[in-house]
């Protein structure tokens, strides 16, 4: 006799109720790991009460060692669609406390819906990983699945703004996943990210390694450049999303999303002058500089302890979203060197690819010198730069605080490399190379012949840096159109934005270029 | 990064701060501090100014 309508709903209710409660004692461990669950996680990220969740009922098809006994609705992922601050997003999240978040075909199958998906609506998608790994019980068909998300990840790239939280083990070939969205945002203490796990690296090179020690937060934050946020617990990683979230439109050919400006636009920055040296030989933080530059003092840095050298990420001017590639010269003296060309393209490509305008502070020795960098290809590392800026076709300002030299000036997105606004502050020095290396160039032979050497070279240099400081070579030969006053900076910036909002450029057709990386 | 020791600025016995400079040295034409990574008591200093120093090596001990 066929239950009644009525009857089956009643039951598939009490399905999706226990599948919501979960198990409870796999979430009291989540809870001592001091981690939330992925419902809890998913509650806090969306809106409240915005949460669509699909595929809930959803398990694996393997029945083979043992998987009939354990598998579980969801199969170990809770995904669907909500909303942050009223747009639509598409999230999944792993959840540990069903079969330890382990991929399986149709865990892999959900994930790899939501990306396409969000891709055909045009909105974000958000990932929170925390899962043992692949579910090898199911064989190839896992490897397969797992293929269909690269695939995803991949194509989708680009067109929807992906982020990723890992707020667990993300391990094996899982942590390639990640890797193809656009950030990567780690939680402190709680994640790690690895292909190859410490003991199949015990077995095959003998090395004794920790999880953390190979793949935790500080790893891929200060050395591997995996990482470009830091979360300090779970509630700070989901708000975190929330924040980046807010600089980005929901798919590309969209604007960023514009705030209210409270800050005035036109606001004078008194402390610019004493927060740049005038002396060109001392440090100062960049960061502080564009916190001044924008709205409310507020600055969303990417990648914070990687490549110091170079600063990235982004702040708003008179409430548009902007991105922000400045040079450090608290460290490397702000040289450019293989690591720091790394970030700022993939920053600068990922700022074109959504229609963020990207604004860049320059003072710049130089590449860094050395036998490591090169041989380390600064030259195809360094190229990247390049290519990023011309083929950047969103608006670009670049500003020059106090020096850019030679290829690296270049590499620091010049008008002739596609700035659409350039200024120099009045102390700025612009040259082929540093005064002093270019007069030991230009006039070795008057050194070398004169009665004293070193007076000779004083006195060139003193020529030299007459002729080539300041602002008025850059302005009369138009490398740059204006010179401004540095308290000036941020009005001349936002009067510059709102000028450019509306640039068009075409590119040449063809399928597409060839980044050196 | 090679560079070039302009002048120390604590001596042994000093108690420092984290983040207080205690050596300045000069690469790339800048003046870059290096600032000590933790508090404590400085108990050597293995450079003098002058010395050219690559990255990697002690400069000082901090006990």
């Amino acid at each position: 006799m066929p239950k009644s309508r009525r009857e089956l709903a009643t039951k598939l209710q009490e399905q999706k109720d226990k599948t919501q409660r979960g198990d409870e004692k796999a979430v009291a461990k989540q809870h001592a790991e001091g981690k939330l669950t992925a419902r809890e996680r998913i509650e806090k990220l969306l809106d409240s009460g915005s949460f669509v969740e699909e595929f809930m009922l959803a398990e694996t098809p393997s029945t083979d060692f043992g998987m009939a006994e354990r598998r579980k609705p969801t199969d170990g992922v809770v995904a669907g669609y909500g909303k942050i601050e009223g747009r639509t997003v598409f999230v999944f999240a792993q959840d540990f406390t069903v079969i330890a978040g382990t991929v399986g075909a149709a865990h892999a199958e959900k994930i790899a819906y939501c990306i396409e998906t969000a891709r055909k609506i045009g909105a974000p998608v958000i990932g929170l990983y925390d899962s043992a790994g692949a579910r090898i019980q199911e064989g190839l068909d896992v490897t397969r699945a797992i293929g269909k998300i690269f695939y995803q990840n991949s194509i989708t790239s680009g067109a929807v703004p992906q982020i990723s939280a890992i707020m667990g083990p993300c391990i094996g070939v899982a942590a390639y996943s990640p890797a193809l969205t656009d950030f990567i945002i780690m939680v402190k203490g709680t994640s790690q990210m690895f292909i190859t796990g410490p003991s199949v690296i015990k077995e095959v090179t003998g090395e004794e390694v920790s999880m953390e020690e190979l793949g935790g937060a500080k790893v891929h934050s200060e050395i591997s450049g995996v990482a470009d946020v830091v979360a300090q617990n779970d509630e700070d990683c989901l708000q975190q999303i929330r924040k980046l979230l807010a600089f980005i439109p929901s798919r590309a050919f969209q604007e960023p999303p514009r705030t209210a400006a409270a800050d005035p636009p036109n606001r004078l920055i008194d402390d610019m002058e004493t927060l740049v040296p005038e002396d060109g030989k001392k440090p100062y933080d960049v960061r502080k500089v564009i916190r001044r530059l924008a709205d409310n003092d507020e600055f969303f840095e990417l990648k914070p302890k990687w490549a110091r050298n170079i600063v990235t990420g982004f702040a708003r001017l008179h409430g548009r979203s902007a991105g922000f590639v400045a040079n450090q010269p608290m460290f490397l003296a702000g040289s450019l060197d293989v690591d720091c060309s790394d970030k700022a393209s993939r920053f600068i490509r990922f700022c074109n690819a959504f229609n963020i305008p990207i604004i860049t502070l320059v003072d710049v020795p130089g590449y860094l010198p050395g036998t490591k960098q090169e041989r380390a290809g600064i030259i195809r590392h360094g190229a990247k730069m390049l290519y990023a800026y011309s083929e950047a076709s969103v608006p670009k300002i670049t500003v020059y605080l106090r020096k850019g030299y030679g290829g690296a000036k270049q590499a620091m997105c010049t008008r002739e490399m596609g700035a659409d606004q350039v200024f120099v502050w009045p102390g700025v020095e612009l040259a082929v190379m540093g005064a002093a290396g270019a007069v030991g160039v230009l006039y070795k032979k008057e050194i070398e012949q004169a009665p004293n050497p070193e007076d000779m070279r004083r006195q060139k240099l003193e020529e030299f840096t007459e002729r080539f400081s300041g602002p008025f070579e850059a302005v009369s030969k138009q490398y740059a159109h204006d010179a401004v006053k540095p308290e000036e900076t941020r009005m001349r910036l936002i009067q510059a934005l709102e000028m450019l909002a509306t640039k068009q450029e075409e590119r040449p057709r063809k399928k597409h270029g060839l980044m050196p990386v | 990064m090679v560079g070039k020791i302009l002048n120390i600025q604590v001596k042994a016995g000093d108690e420092v701060q984290e983040d207080d400079t205690i050596i300045v040295m000069e690469a790339m034409k800048m003046e870059i501090p290096v600032v000590a990574p933790v508090s404590g008591t400085v108990k050597e200093i293995k450079v003098a100014p002058g010395d050219m120093v690559d990255s990697e090596q002690v400069l000082a001990v901090i006990e």
